[in-house]
Formats: C-alpha cells, structure tokens, sequence
C-alpha cells in the first residue's frame, strides 16, 4: 500500500479509458487516454492494481473490460432482436462494438443505450449508387423501426386520457371541418420504408427465422393502445393525409393537398374520407379537435 | 463512540442535548428506524404479469430505480399496481456516488419524484463510481479505500441525502480488483463511510462472499465489523464461480456458505428486510419466491453461528463468460 495515494479523478479516468478500450486491456493500459492518466506499462500493472494468489492485476483488469462490452451488447441484442435475426451475431457483435466508440454510454438508464443505432447505421452505409435500394437499406430500416417500438412503449401515451370518440367526431357540423386541427396521440409515429419490415420484425420476435423480404412500398402507423405497442399497415393515400395533419394542417387543407395529389378519383374521396376518419378515431390516432 | 457522545452532552446548553439527543436516540434504533419488512423479491418484468394475476403473498418488492423514472408507459403502470398493494424499496445502479463527476441533480431529482409517487419506503444504491468524463459504463466499479476517497463519498452522501431529504442506504459491492492506493479494508470503509455521513446500509451478504474470496479475506469478520444498527437491509443472490473467481451474477440459487454469512447477519441485526436478486436465468415466480423464503430457516435464534461453514462451495455454478450485473433492459411489448 503506497503512502501517496493518487487522486481519484485520475485513477477513474484512467481505469475507464482501460476498461472501455475495444482492443483489451493491455492495448488499453497503452492508449493515450490511459496514459494521459497513469503513464505505465502493462507489466507495471501491480503498481496501480494488485494481484491476488490466483488471479494477475491484469487478469482482474480484464474481468471489467469483458463485462463492459458483453453488458451493454447484452442490452443492445435484447433492445434489437430482428437485427441480429438479420445481420447474425457476430456482425450485429461488430457493429455495436463500433457504435460503442462512436456513441459511448452518457445516459443513467440503459433505456437510452441504443437511440442513436439507427443514425450509426446510416453513417456507416457502405457507398452505393444514389437509387439503388440494398441490404444495409434494409437493416437501417429494421433499426429505426425497432427503436420506435422501444420509445412509444415506454414513452408518453394515451391511456390515461379522455379519448376522441367516433361519436364525438360524428357531431362536428360539415361545416366545422375545414377549419378544425386534429391533435395526434403523443405515442403516434408515421413511417414510410421501402421494405415491409414491420413482418420481419414481428417474425423474428415471434423466434423465426424470416427470409429476408423483397423491396415494397411500405407505410406505417404506429402507436400504443393498453400499453401495448400497435402497427398497422395504411395505404400512400392513408399516408399522405395523415402525415399533413400530424404537420398541423387544418383538416380542410390537407384535404385539399390530397384531392390536388392525384391520389384519389375524386367521387371516391367523399366516402373513403368517412371511412378512415372514423378508423383512425377508433385506432386512437387523435386524442382531440381544435379550431385553428 | 457512545462514550464521546455522552461526554460530549454533559458540556453542552439545554437545546444542544435536545438535538443531540434527537441524533443519539436516531442512531441507537435498529434499521435507522426503518421497518424490518420481511422477506422480498426483486420486481423484474417477466414476472409482472404473474405477479398482477395471482398477488403471491410476498412481503414486498424491489426495483431497479432507472428502470421506472422516466416510464411513461406499462413499467411504470404495472408499478403503480404492485406499490398500490405492497411496500416497495427503491434499489438504483447509477448514482454514482463515488465518481468525481458533478452529482447528476436531474436524476436525483426525478428519483426523488418516484419516491414519493409510490411511497418507496427507502432508497438505495452501491458503494462504487459507474463512469467518469460524463460516461456510464453500466457497472459498480470499484474505488480504492483511504482517507481522501472516504470524504469524498461522506460529503455527496451528504449532498444527496439533503436533496432527497432523507438517508441514503448504501450497498457492499462485488469487486474483482483492488487497488494499491487503498490504505483500508473494504469493512473499515464502509463502516467509517455510514457513521461519518449517517446513512444506512444495505449489506448483501452474496457480495461479502464474492468479494471474500476474490480478495482473500474472512467473510466472518467483514460482517462482524459492520455497525448492526445501519442495517437497513440484506440481499441475497447467486452467483458464478469461475475457478479463480467468483461473479455476482443473479443467476442462480443462494449457496449454503452465503446462508451461513445470512443467518450471522440476521443474529447480529436482529433482522432486516431482507431480499433476493435474480436477473439472469431467471425461472418462474413461484421458484424465486421460494428461494427467499428459505431465508427463514436460517432466522431461527438458537441455531449455533459458529458450527456454520462459510468458505464451501457447494453448487457447481461454473462458466467463464460469465456478467456481472446490473444489465437490465425492458424490452418493447409489440401486437
């Protein structure tokens, strides 16, 4: 036991900087951020961490480097199910080992561990042609999809809420409409993907081993109902005018955009309007109406 | 210590003795004051629905705090249903309370929110630093044991006690190194960390044998050391003996030398609330609420401590890959 004890802002950072290197320890002790902290050699390790009868300093240093990977990749895996269904262990393994460097653990909760997975995807997209639709496409898809699940399951919701009721959208006057905004759920999502990768991760959760899916269309809306996550697969048209009053739009200018889009004949749009409205009201996409 | 204290009240004016003797009698009741709550399980999400659709007689429940501060969503529902209907402790993992970071106020803040919102009969977090430099590496990292570390943590504890206005309990970590600028025992340490900033204590008797061994010390005689009185609680948990170590895993049963180290600290205390941790493996409710039942055998007064064994292994609960815990993530219910 020294009679200097070193400070322990230095020992922290140094033990840190060991401990979180992706190479190992003895590359860790070597690091510049290691060294910046406690200058020394591996097989000086004694000097800052003592041995026991069984097991070497540097043996003990690798107990916590070990468990500071296999932990949060532990937490990833079970944050991300369908893309290691996807990508195979060893490649998902990879790329979180990566995403670890690129965006460190800052957060108290683990809940926030993998937020910024499907951003480190896409920044680490291998180069393709502008139009070209390809495999990593399809796994920054399932990654934002899985990420969404996450934040609406344990984000704000509606269930304690006094809810928009068919009935109660059925007894605004026709001429009320066009000036009204409707107030989406705070757990709502609207999503667009060139994959149907709502299937594929619903199949891999389930424990399959889905094929991976041909490039489609696909539209989504999600949201949460008795704390359950919901999706369900909308049309474009469903989609278009969805996505012009979560802007904001006054209902009768996002029809108007609508009816302007080509979408629709217009004779059907009167009862497919209907239709939808008081779908979407019973799947609890709005929580109220405003006049604007 | 006692002794000073008297002495020290004889010199002191009528208003002084009323405080101090306010102190005095604080200190001198068992568990801080607190109740001794029986025994408890960990609340860990596999097995809400269980829980929700039986109400299993268990005494009372345990959470991991970060896993419902910032819930908006069925976590934090379920918990409200479970606090509705027994006593829950708030046990977290990221206080830091050892690092030399800035003590994160929001999270205190919110943590102090929870509380009151579920009436947590008491909070609870480690002995240890979890990141540095504004990271969290997620685990209860070890901090060398001298004097200038000792008023570190003595003064946050201060700090966060003065934030949630009440004391803090603090637990024994597994550790699996040490340091060479320690000058003391982990039991010194922790015993002079408790009176000097007078907080409560959660001694996990799992963690004293893991860290026994690891560190080639008597078990016995950490648990002898520690101020009966701050013990608020006790946990129990399995871990993973790796051949040179061992790991505070959560997996598994409760070993018999752990038992032993259990009913010496149930003798010394008088009895504490007292719970089992199981994150990994972890079988269905019923198994689990068995385990910590079994606590009761060893609660029995007449039973002779000393033909106790308490340094043999005698579960085979071997793997080289093994983690230590925390790792707790909640995985999205999707339909």
């Amino acid at each position: 036991m020294s009679d200097a004890p070193r400070n322990l802002d230095q020992i922290q950072r140094w033990m840190q900087a060991v401990i979180s290197w992706p190479a190992g320890v003895t590359a860790g002790i070597d690091s510049e951020a290691a060294q910046s902290r406690i200058p020394l050699n591996s097989d000086e390790l004694e000097t800052v961490i003592t041995a026991s009868s069984q097991m070497t300093s540097l043996e003990r240093m690798g107990i916590y480097a070990n468990a500071y990977y296999a932990r949060l990749l532990e937490c990833l895996s079970e944050e991300y199910p369908a893309l290691v269904c996807a990508m195979g262990e060893t490649a998902f393994g990879a790329f979180c080992m990566e995403y670890l460097q690129a965006y460190p653990p800052t957060s108290y909760t683990l809940g926030d561990l993998g937020a910024h997975f499907p951003q480190f995807l896409k920044e680490h997209k291998p180069p393709a042609d502008e139009d070209e639709v390809n495999w990593p496409d399809f796994l920054i898809e399932l990654a934002t999809l899985e990420r969404i699940y996450s934040e609406v399951f344990d984000g704000p919701g509606i269930e304690q809420e006094t809810l928009l009721t068919a009935e109660a959208l059925s007894s605004i006057a026709p001429d009320d409409w066009p000036e009204l905004a409707l107030k989406m759920a705070p757990c709502f999502r609207l999503l667009q993907f060139q994959f149907p990768v709502h299937e594929y991760v619903s199949s891999a959760r389930q424990g399959n081993t889905p094929g991976i899916p041909d490039q489609q269309s696909t539209y989504l809306a999600v949201t949460r109902r008795n704390f359950i996550v919901r999706r369900e697969a909308i049309t474009p048209s469903e989609y278009f005018l969805l996505s012009r009053l979560q802007q904001g739009l006054k209902v009768g200018d996002a029809i108007t955009q609508f009816a302007e889009s080509d979408l629709m004949e217009p004779d059907e749009l009167g009862q497919q309007l209907h239709q939808w409205f008081k779908r979407w009201t019973t799947a609890a996409f709005f929580i109220g109406v405003s006049k604007v | 210590m006692l002794s000073d204290r008297i002495a020290k009240i004889s010199s002191m004016s009528s208003r002084e003795i009323l405080v101090e003797g306010r102190e005095l009698r604080h200190m001198l009741k068992p568990r801080l004051g607190h109740e001794n709550l029986g025994l408890g399980v960990g609340l860990r999400t596999v097995h809400f629905a269980h829980i929700l659709e039986h109400q299993p007689e268990v005494d009372w429940f345990e959470i991991i705090s970060e896993n419902f501060m910032d819930s908006a969503g069925r976590p934090r529902h379920v918990l409200e249903q479970i606090a509705a209907r027994y006593p829950i402790v708030m046990h977290g993992v990221s206080l830091s309370i050892g690092s030399t970071d800035p003590l994160n106020r929001e999270y205190l803040k919110k943590l102090k929110v929870l509380a009151a919102s579920i009436n947590a009969r008491w909070i609870s977090d480690h002995v240890c630093w979890t990141g540095v430099a504004g990271r969290n590496t997620h685990d209860l990292l070890p901090i060398p044991y001298n004097e200038s570390t000792l008023s570190h943590l003595v003064e946050r504890i201060r700090i966060v006690q003065e934030i949630l206005e009440r004391p803090l309990v603090l637990e024994n970590p597994s550790s699996y190194l040490e340091f060479q600028d320690s000058t003391m025992s982990e039991s010194e340490f922790v015993c002079r960390m408790a009176e000097e900033a007078d907080c409560g204590l959660l001694l996990d008797v799992n963690n004293v044998y893991v860290s026994s061994v690891n560190h080639e010390f008597d078990p016995v005689e950490y648990i002898e050391a520690i101020p009966a009185r701050r013990v608020v609680q006790c946990h129990l948990a399995g871990h993973t003996n790796c051949g040179t170590h061992l790991i505070d895993t959560h997996n598994g049963k409760v070993i018999d030398p752990v038992w032993n180290l259990f009913q010496l600290m149930h003798q010394r205390t008088g009895g504490v609330a007292t719970l089992l941790e199981w994150d990994a493996d972890i079988p269905p409710f019923p198994v689990v609420h068995a385990e910590v039942l079994k606590a009761r055998k060893y609660m029995d007064e007449h039973l002779p401590v000393c033909d106790q064994d308490f340094s043999t292994e005698t579960v085979a609960n071997t793997s080289s890959t093994a983690i230590p815990h925390p790792a707790s993530f909640i995985t999205a219910e999707v339909e």
